[in-house]
């Protein structure tokens, strides 16, 4: 038995990660144990309304339980997660009685569970495995126009089209040389591996 | 670089959903273009989170629901459908030009209605997203100007793509503009036409949720 608490960032995203691989029940009834009381205390003085309230816990949790393969350890932590699933619920739900057309669904503003990222954010998005550190070595074996395309974006922290622009050429060649460039950085790393 | 930011009380807002739709739209879409604003919401974020979950929310626990039962009941839940969102469509085009979109737009492309020309070489395509505050696409082509308009409330503008100016500055990619009932101002076009997305602010939601965790507002919260 191990002395870590879901409230150590570690612990919890390791729990996560179990849940993701072998739907393992014993780390997900730990992590419920821990967040959904706490959940369950801030949105029944929030809403007034513990049927509310439990539908919140419940929708969130249940959320955590299929989608932990969603997290994502490098973009933050397990709590900030479970919060983010929270907050686009809790939006969903306050406008759920409304009905109107046109309204905007939490999954339209923040995709966070969103199964597959088909919006410009794929290709800014690195995986996980892919270090900066490791980053910076590889890069040199890039061509050099791939390479300035990768440097501007993922070190300057330029927006492909500010990419297009500096660089005075179109959005769609920056986009083909990053793909380009990270499928050959991915080739890289796993043949040193 | 991107020179004009929303507040950071815009970006707490727009962290907790608690914006006018409208307004949720362009704080979005400037946080797509905005690696620092990026960071800064997932920061706030963060905070919220350690608030939310903390140990001051731990003296409100009262067992007052059966967890078991939950458990169990999520155990035996379905996989909750895949959000099938329209397929996110990351260019406009108008006036022969192609525009990439920023996610926040991609993802609600089906939402952007008819364009229609104004006077004055100007396009303006309304984006429904709900709610009472008016969210507009406005296109200006080179050496075009908008006519010196009044409005209530602030004004909000977004340079999707492109470059405008006005009497004090020159507005680029991703620049976000708050203008005021009292601000005067003729934006205009030189050489370059100008894709912007603007709304008017609707009324702030300060007394519940989720942003108060982070009350009161203040920079000292966030470095
Ligand atoms: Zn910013």
């Amino acid at each position: 038995m191990s002395s870590a608490q879901p409230d150590n960032p570690e612990h919890a995203a390791e729990l996560l990660a179990k849940i993701a691989a072998e739907q393992s029940r014993a780390a997900f009834s730990e992590l419920f144990r821990y967040f959904a009381p706490r959940l369950q205390a801030y949105a029944t003085r929030q809403f007034g309304n513990e049927q509310t309230a439990m539908d919140l816990v419940q929708e969130t949790m249940t959320n955590v339980w299929h989608k932990a393969h969603l997290f994502k350890p490098d973009r933050g932590s397990a709590a900030t997660w479970i919060f983010t699933i929270a907050r686009n619920i809790r939006f969903d739900l306050l406008r759920k009685n409304k009905h109107r057309q046109n309204d905007l669904s939490a999954d339209d503003l923040w995709p966070v569970l969103a199964e597959t990222n088909d919006s410009l954010d794929d290709d800014y998005a690195l995986d996980n495995d892919l270090l900066m550190q490791q980053l910076a070595v590889y890069c040199e074996q890039l061509p050099k126009a791939q390479r300035t395309v990768i440097e501007l974006i993922y070190i300057e922290g330029k927006s492909q089209q500010e990419v297009a622009d500096a660089l005075e050429i179109p959005l769609g060649t920056v986009k083909s040389r990053t793909r380009l460039a990270l499928q050959k950085l991915k080739e890289l790393i796993q043949h040193d591996d | 670089m991107i020179k004009f930011h929303p507040s950071e009380q815009h970006l707490v807002l727009y962290a907790a959903g608690e914006l006018s739709p409208a307004m949720l739209m362009m704080v979005g879409t400037h946080v797509d273009m905005c690696p620092k604003c990026q960071a800064h919401v997932q920061d706030i974020e963060q905070h919220m989170a350690a608030k939310l979950f903390g140990e001051s929310e731990t003296a409100n626990i009262v067992h007052g629901f059966d967890e078991q039962a939950m458990l169990q009941a999520i155990f035996d839940s379905q996989q909750p459908a895949v959000n099938n969102t329209a397929a996110a469509n990351d260019s406009l085009f108008l006036e022969g030009h192609r525009f990439a979109l920023p996610p926040t737009l991609a993802r609600n492309s089906h939402r952007i209605g008819e364009w229609s020309r104004l006077p004055g070489k100007l396009w303006r395509a309304p984006v429904r997203v709900g709610g009472e505050e008016m969210l507009n696409f406005i296109y200006m082509d080179k050496h075009a100007s908008l006519p010196e308009h009044t409005h209530k409330g602030n004004e909000v503008t977004i340079v999707v793509n492109g470059v405008f100016n006005d009497e004090n500055n020159e507005y680029r990619d991703g620049d976000f503009m708050l203008l005021d009932e009292q601000h005067k101002h003729s934006p205009a076009t030189q050489d370059h036409d100008c894709l912007t997305i603007a709304a008017l602010e609707g009324p702030l939601y300060f007394t519940t949720g989720l942003s108060r965790l982070l009350n009161p507002f203040s920079s000292l919260f966030f470095k």
